[in-house]
């Protein structure tokens, strides 16, 4: 599932897969910008099947925090 | 939604066109309360689909007002063609959205005319400054307030101060050439309130359109975009087995195929019904189905339950000819481009041959299933009008009446007496503001006999009217078969007391080879040679689709002279015997 989660971002961001890990979020990626944050959660909800709540939604920082409400809502990163 | 209809696809594939520069081009502006971001990206990769290269400039974050009224901001710098102001209710609204018990009746009513006050000067501030085509969005009607289920027991209840916002506003803009307006309510109402407004989505960035339907918004836009761009098709080529009823003739015979009030059959009742309306607004319908003629044509004549009669169709080509060669002397027949045309099949292949082939024509995927067909084609961009004229409603009718004058011409052995027979009569005038929306739709769309395919938009044309350096001039037609309307348009430009200069000279393709541009040539020479002129002047500007008017100037004795070919003004010149002329 890393790699669906990855392959979005790339999308989203306009970044090579290649160049992502867990700790990058707004801070180090140049085009994830307020708008690209709210595209990107579109679009994992899409991906995934899954809706955010605002909470979930306002707590992303890092790829980190977005697998972490993804595996609360029953998807796996094993 | 499949993945090319989500945002993102619109976002990542707009990247992919800043290399492509396409012939036809337009500005957009984007105005908006709340956040749009992404439309932007919508608009440019749907305009590059239809080959139209757009430029698209979005105000700062509910900075509408402010860039409107500011003459030197970036909107204006901009300088575009068209604005689109999508405003919502919560905007207009404001506290009392929230607290519609907080005011009297008669302060509500003071407060839904202020509103319209402040947005009418505006829209007419910004409109009058800059002369641009503005589309304005109606406002959103709430399905849920604290009226709960009373809410229409109430006079001046939320749902009702908004109707009467919509109805004034409209109202006051119905005819107004500059103002388009765009159903946003509609637009909520056939997606849904709960769909299209996320409040997650909302509360988040303020995005009031949720990102799944930003790009359906889009695709109501483009409505207002092609129509502008004079893109909107004039004919729809339909195949007949399948399309206008269920099952296939041939094979399952006059009483086997599935058309009347039982299902399936109701589905192509409804979609003929459909199709019967956009005929009545001015859509002209072909048939082009592979059949035994006397089987199809049986069907159309004597099928009790066929909406479409032969009569609503202008061309008809039912044989076991391939599709393209049959769309290719449908466009023979009418006199129209292939880029008139769109062509509906149930069937793939012949689709995409179409489309191989004849790139030019529209071919766009008709549903599987019969019972969406009539909903598809009410949602079809491709017939979008910013406005309906008189000529649009005749135009059906017109074109079957062409019908019978190419009739009446092959059984005539030559031009002049066939010309004689027809009793043509031409009425030119001064265009005025009846005329001026079909003359700005004329000068927007006549390809084929247009002397310099000059685009004019209505704002430049109505200005012409008013400068005494111009004359503009429409010619109406009229032959025994039926009145053909406004057809023909010209624009002099009167240079100097000596040399006026036919800065436009273009009719409609409908009545194409009929001399009428030998009358308003000689029209034109008359009344200069009475205003003492001594020469006029004009250029053929080539296009790809306007060798029809190629040898109008030498024809008419201009001779080169540079750039230009220019006409000595000599005598008072006589009309043809078969042109009978009203001024």
């Amino acid at each position: 599932m890393s790699e669906k989660l990855y392959e979005i971002i790339s999308k989203v961001m306009n970044v090579p897969i290649s160049s992502l890990d867990d700790s990058m979020g707004p801070e180090n990626i140049e085009n994830w910008t307020s708008f690209n944050g709210y595209v990107l959660l579109h679009e994992l909800e899409s991906g995934f099947d899954v809706k955010f709540s605002i909470n979930e939604a306002m707590d992303v920082i890092t790829i980190t925090d977005i697998k972490r409400h993804l595996k609360n809502k029953g998807i796996s990163f094993d | 939604m499949n993945s090319e209809e989500t945002l993102s696809y619109f976002i990542n594939k707009s990247n992919e066109l800043i290399e492509k520069d396409f012939s036809k081009k337009i500005k957009i502006a984007l105005l908006s309360s709340f956040t749009i971001n992404g439309l932007k990206e919508i608009l440019q990769v749907k305009s590059a689909e239809l080959n139209i290269s757009a430029s698209v400039y979005e105000s700062s974050y509910n900075q509408y007002s402010q860039e409107m009224l500011n003459k030197n901001s970036n909107l204006y710098k901009f300088k575009p063609d068209i604005v689109f102001l999508i405003i919502d209710s919560r905007t207009i609204f404001d506290e009392l959205y929230h607290f519609p018990f907080s005011k009297s009746i008669e302060q509500k009513e003071f407060f839904i005319n202020e509103k319209i006050s402040e947005l009418k000067n505006l829209i007419d501030f910004f409109t009058n400054q800059s002369n641009t085509m503005m589309v304005l969005s109606n406002l959103n009607i709430p399905t849920t307030s604290s009226y709960g289920i009373s809410e229409l027991k109430f006079d001046y209840s939320l749902s009702e101060m908004v109707q009467k916002f919509n109805t004034k506003l409209i109202s006051h803009y119905k005819k107004s050439e500059k103002i388009g307006i765009l159903n946003f309510n509609s637009f909520i109402s056939k997606f849904g309130e709960d769909n299209v407004f996320d409040p997650r989505q909302y509360f988040f960035g303020d995005i009031r359109i949720s990102m799944n339907f930003l790009p359906s918004f889009g695709q109501e836009l483009m409505k207002f975009i092609i129509s502008f761009l004079g893109l909107t098709k004039k004919c729809l080529i339909l195949d007949l087995d399948n399309t206008l009823w269920g099952g296939i003739v041939g094979e399952d015979g006059f009483n086997g195929i599935k058309l009347g009030p039982e299902p399936p059959g109701n589905t192509f009742m409804e979609f003929q019904k459909t199709l019967l309306s956009l005929n009545q607004r001015g859509i002209i319908l072909a048939i082009n189905s592979k059949n035994n003629f006397d089987d199809g044509i049986q069907i159309i004549r004597e099928h009790p339950y066929m909406i479409l009669k032969e009569n609503h169709f202008s061309s008809i080509q039912i044989n076991w000819h391939d599709k393209v060669s049959n769309i290719k002397e449908i466009a023979k027949e009418l006199n129209l481009g292939l880029d008139s045309f769109v062509f509906l099949d149930d069937d793939k292949v012949n689709r995409e041959f179409v489309k191989s082939v004849l790139p030019e024509v529209s071919v766009p995927k008709l549903p599987d299933d019969s019972s969406l067909y009539s909903k598809f084609l009410l949602n079809m961009i491709e017939f979008s009008h910013l406005k309906i004229t008189e000529e649009d409603k005749q135009r059906a009718k017109m074109y079957t009446q062409q019908k019978m004058r190419s009739e009446l011409q092959n059984s005539t052995p030559d031009l002049k007496a066939f010309l004689k027979k027809l009793n043509l009569k031409i009425k030119i005038k001064q265009v005025d503001s009846f005329s001026l929306p079909r003359v700005s739709q004329l000068i927007l769309k006549t390809n084929q006999f247009n002397l310099t395919t000059k685009r004019y938009k209505e704002s430049e044309i109505n200005n012409m009217m008013n400068d005494p350096n111009f004359f503009v001039g429409c010619v109406n037609v009229e032959d025994k078969f039926g009145d053909n309307g406004i057809t023909g348009v010209f624009i002099i430009k009167k240079e100097s007391k000596q040399i006026w200069n036919i800065d436009t000279l273009l009719l409609s393709c409908r009545i194409m080879g009929r001399d009428i541009e030998k009358g308003i040539f000689i029209y034109i020479v008359n009344k200069a040679k009475k205003e003492n002129v001594e020469q006029i002047k004009s250029q053929f500007i080539p296009t790809q689709k306007n060798k029809p008017i190629e040898d109008f100037l030498p024809n008419s004795n201009f001779k080169k002279q540079d750039d230009y070919w220019v006409y000595m003004i000599k005598s008072i010149l006589s009309y043809p015997e078969y042109l009978e002329l009203e001024i």
